[in-house]
């Protein structure tokens, strides 16, 4: 059967057309990835907080907002680099970064946090404060720091702040709660300490206290204002961008995980890794398998007694039980567990392949090619190879699954490889840290239906092919 | 070849195969210097117990630090730990037979002990109950339904087994169990959603025995829905193919009634065929179960694994691998001899 036949009865199935388009999206969602996405990110920016600090912490996607009912704040980041006012103060610069945010009294945002990156200055060091007007014309100062001045012996200009932004979580902060404390003592008589506001910052920020303790406050709806002042002592003095973030109580289109990594992100990253796994490790088993089960089954003798016994004893090991044994002591690899996969698998199929090739040996082709002189290497991966080729290329598809869900099984049992992203690592980190049981379904669903599917395809691909092994050839089994 | 002569070549087989997992496992070992550890941990074990022994008898701190030492050179000669790895490989083959590998790091029994040997024991009935019945639901259920299906081929439920047999391929008991936890444990809230009793647990007898069964439902439940759908489509699959045979048209022929060809002459073909997928789906069900019992928190041998990697306890997980392979060693024997009860041309082909 040539390979354009082959292409024919698959897609002349309804699960061939069906696993063939699956198929098409996986490869090409996985392309895009690795086109997009650097291929060190799951050390560089998945598995490093600081990557995901901004985000809020298991949050649902997005778009939940849109069922009825759904109380949520969306995620805003304020970003600016260019100052929407500059005055001037004597030979000082004052330079306004002003963002706005319309408040609609429901849901609060659950962390503000504010970054600042790349200062340079050239004698004196910029003053930085950041300052809420809202909508009742009150106005509460946030945050309020003088950036580090020069180190003895530093050379100007000085750098600060430029490899990597400072960031202060204001909700946090200290200073932002006595703050809070005083505004609400100055503007509404409510006496308060920084402690008992801990955790309160947004309510304050967003409402007015309902009472004289702090029991509870009523939501203000309407514009609000941030504002970032930066008093710079010399024109020449620069800020690369000033950051604002109102962390959601939803983000994006796949949500966040506990330490607000954006699970869009790591469930894309998944797709060509998942399929990198099934198909190189399918790939290789098929490979040995059939060049094992050829040269077991034509040549016969002691060699295909030692490829036999070998193979009725290694294609028996359990798997899985060995799998946990080898990564555990040799190492949370990627490439370890395709190749101990590639290790006990082969077998297996040797032992298919050396039946159908006894078939074929006797036959009538083999005799006669035998006789116009061809050689045995010929025989064997022209002759032979070209007509249980069509077996072995739904073999090969028949076990792409296997090693996807196995290597999901390995990952969820939490040996996975640290450095690169899985699905089943992304449900693992979920149902280690209860996410099942805090009923955060956005971090356990996708990742399982990601496995499911995937692994869905392949089978489908394989019923679809099912024609194509000839049930002549399927017999000799 | 004889019978008791066909027996033993499959037992010699599988031997064979618990030999190859030993000899990686203690080759692995050796060479990553992990049996180095373990055998360190048995003399600090040892040590430990003769230091509170001694302090009786020796009051001098110096005196009783020497003779300590003295007896940790002794044992560390004894254990091999002053050879290269390669010269201890029997030992320590020994060792991972009788799980005689000293304590947990960190995992306990309910009694409070770290024995590995007694640790794992321990888990073990849970794992099988789990597992059998499980595959006894699956396996009754199966036969029940593709026997029927083999008669109605072609029809709206033959084609949705046809389905689930395929999607149960890609669908892993794990991921299904949390599903089903989701569902019926958070949302619905019928059934608990892991361990072994209710917190607190009743005290003893029936009610202490009906909570484990209530507790139980659910991964035995997770465990059937996911196999069951293969299993009935090889039922059926290996009925149909029983029932094409000439000597059923026969049968039929001579006017037997329906029930009597289904048992007599289809299913009692079609059984060791039916048995061999029915262990082999016990065997897999093995690897599966160290999944399905850490979603569930089913205090097994699987669960046992998950807590081993998590707390690094390697004699744990050596122990473990071993015995899991030797379950399945088990099961694949006891097939062997299933088979050879079921299927008569065995037994009698070589008189």
């Amino acid at each position: 059967m040539s390979g354009r036949e082959i292409l024919r009865v698959l897609l002349g199935s309804w699960s061939g057309r069906t696993g063939v388009l699956f198929l098409a999206v996986l490869v090409f969602v996985s392309l895009a990835v690795v086109i997009v996405l650097p291929l060190n990110f799951g050390s560089q920016r998945w598995n490093n907080p600081a990557e995901w600090a901004d985000n809020p912490k298991a949050a649902a996607p997005g778009w939940t907002t849109l069922w009825p009912g759904n109380d949520a704040a969306s995620h805003r980041i304020f970003d600016s680099s260019i100052p929407r006012e500059i005055t001037q103060v004597g030979p000082s610069q004052q330079r306004t970064y002003a963002f706005d945010l319309d408040y609609d009294g429901g849901a609060l945002p659950t962390f503000m946090s504010f970054a600042l990156s790349d200062v340079r200055f050239a004698s004196q060091p910029p003053q930085i404060s950041v300052e809420v007007l809202r909508p009742d014309g009150r106005s509460i100062q946030l945050y309020r720091d003088v950036v580090r001045g020069p180190r003895p012996g530093e050379q100007p200009p000085y750098a600060r702040h430029f490899d990597e932004p400072l960031r202060i979580n204001l909700s946090g902060s200290r200073e932002t709660l006595e703050s809070a404390a005083r505004f609400l003592g100055r503007e509404f008589d409510v006496q308060s300490t920084a402690k008992e506001l801990a955790g309160k910052a947004e309510q304050v920020v967003f409402g007015t206290p309902t009472s004289a303790n702090l029991d509870g406050f009523t939501p203000l709806a309407g514009r609000y204002r941030f504002e970032v002042q930066v008093l710079a002592a010399s024109p020449g003095d620069t800020i690369g961008g000033v950051k604002l973030v109102l962390a959601g109580t939803t983000f994006g289109f796949m949500g966040t995980d506990a330490t607000g990594r954006d699970l869009a992100l790591g469930l894309l990253f998944g797709f060509p890794v998942a399929l990198t796994i099934g198909l190189v490790t399918s790939l290789l088993v098929t490979t040995i398998g059939t060049f094992m089960g050829i040269v077991s089954g034509f040549l016969g003798g002691k060699t295909d007694l030692g490829i036999q016994r070998f193979s009725d004893i290694w294609s028996n090991i359990p798997l899985l039980p060995v799998l946990i044994f080898l990564i555990f002591v040799l190492g949370q690899r990627l490439w370890l567990v395709v190749v101990i996969m590639i290790l006990f698998g082969w077998p297996g199929l040797a032992i298919v392949v050396r039946s159908m090739v006894l078939q074929i040996r006797s036959g009538q082709l083999v005799e006669a090619t035998r006789a116009l002189g061809a050689s045995r290497l010929r025989i064997m991966f022209r002759h032979i190879l070209f007509q249980i080729a069509p077996f072995v290329f739904a073999q090969m598809i028949f076990f792409t699954p296997a090693a996807i869900l196995a290597e999901a099984g390995l990952s969820f049992l939490g040996l996975g490889d640290p450095s690169i992203p899985t699905w089943g690592q992304i449900l693992e980190s979920g149902f280690r840290t209860s996410a099942v049981y805090l009923g955060y379904w956005w971090w356990i669903l996708p990742p399982g239906i990601l496995i499911v599917i995937t692994a869905m395809t392949f089978v489908l691909l394989t019923l679809g092919l099912e024609p194509v092994i000839n049930p002549r050839l399927r017999r000799a089994r | 070849m004889s019978l008791a002569m066909t027996l033993a070549m499959r037992g010699l087989s599988l031997l064979g195969v618990l030999l190859a997992v030993l000899v990686l496992l203690v080759v692995v070992l050796g060479a990553t210097g992990f049996s180095d550890g373990i055998l360190k941990a048995v003399v600090n074990e040892d040590i430990r117990a003769m230091r509170t022994g001694l302090a009786q008898t020796i009051r001098d701190p110096d005196d009783l630090e020497f003779a300590l030492d003295a007896q940790r050179a002794e044992l560390e000669r004894f254990y091999g730990l002053d050879e290269p790895w390669y010269q201890r490989l029997p030992d320590m083959v020994r060792r991972v037979i009788t799980l005689d590998l000293g304590e947990a790091r960190t995992l306990r029994t309910f009694e409070g002990s770290a024995h590995v040997l007694s640790l794992v024991m321990e888990r073990l009935p849970y794992t099988v109950l789990l597992l059998t019945s499980s595959m006894a639901i699956t396996a009754v259920l199966g036969l029940l339904i593709g026997v029927k299906l083999a008669t109605m081929v072609g029809s709206k439920l033959d084609r949705i087994v046809s389905y689930a047999s395929a999607v149960s391929y890609a669908l892993p008991a794990w991921w299904a169990g949390i599903l089903l936890i989701l569902l019926l444990a958070f949302q619905l809230r019928w059934l608990p959603a892991g361990g072994l009793y209710s917190s607190p647990p009743p005290e003893a007898g029936l009610e202490r025995f009906l909570d484990l069964l209530w507790h139980a439902v659910l991964p035995v439940l997770t465990l059937v829905i996911v196999s069951l759908g293969s299993w009935t489509y090889t039922v059926r699959t290996m009925v149909l193919n029983t029932a094409q045979e000439f000597f059923v048209t026969v049968a039929r022929a001579k006017g037997l009634p329906e029930g009597q060809v289904m048992r007599r002459y289809i299913l009692r073909v079609a059984a060791p065929p039916i048995a061999t997928n029915l262990v082999l789906g016990l065997a897999a069900s093995l690897g599966g179960a160290i999944l399905t019992e850490t979603v569930f928190n089913w205090p097994g041998m699987g669960r046992l694994y998950y807590e081993a990697i998590l707390g690094a306890d390697e004699s744990v997980i050596v122990a473990l691998t071993f015995m899991f392979t030797l379950l399945y060693v088990a099961a694949r024997f006891l097939l062997e001899v299933l088979y050879i009860v079921l299927d008569p041309r065995i037994r009698y082909s070589e008189r």
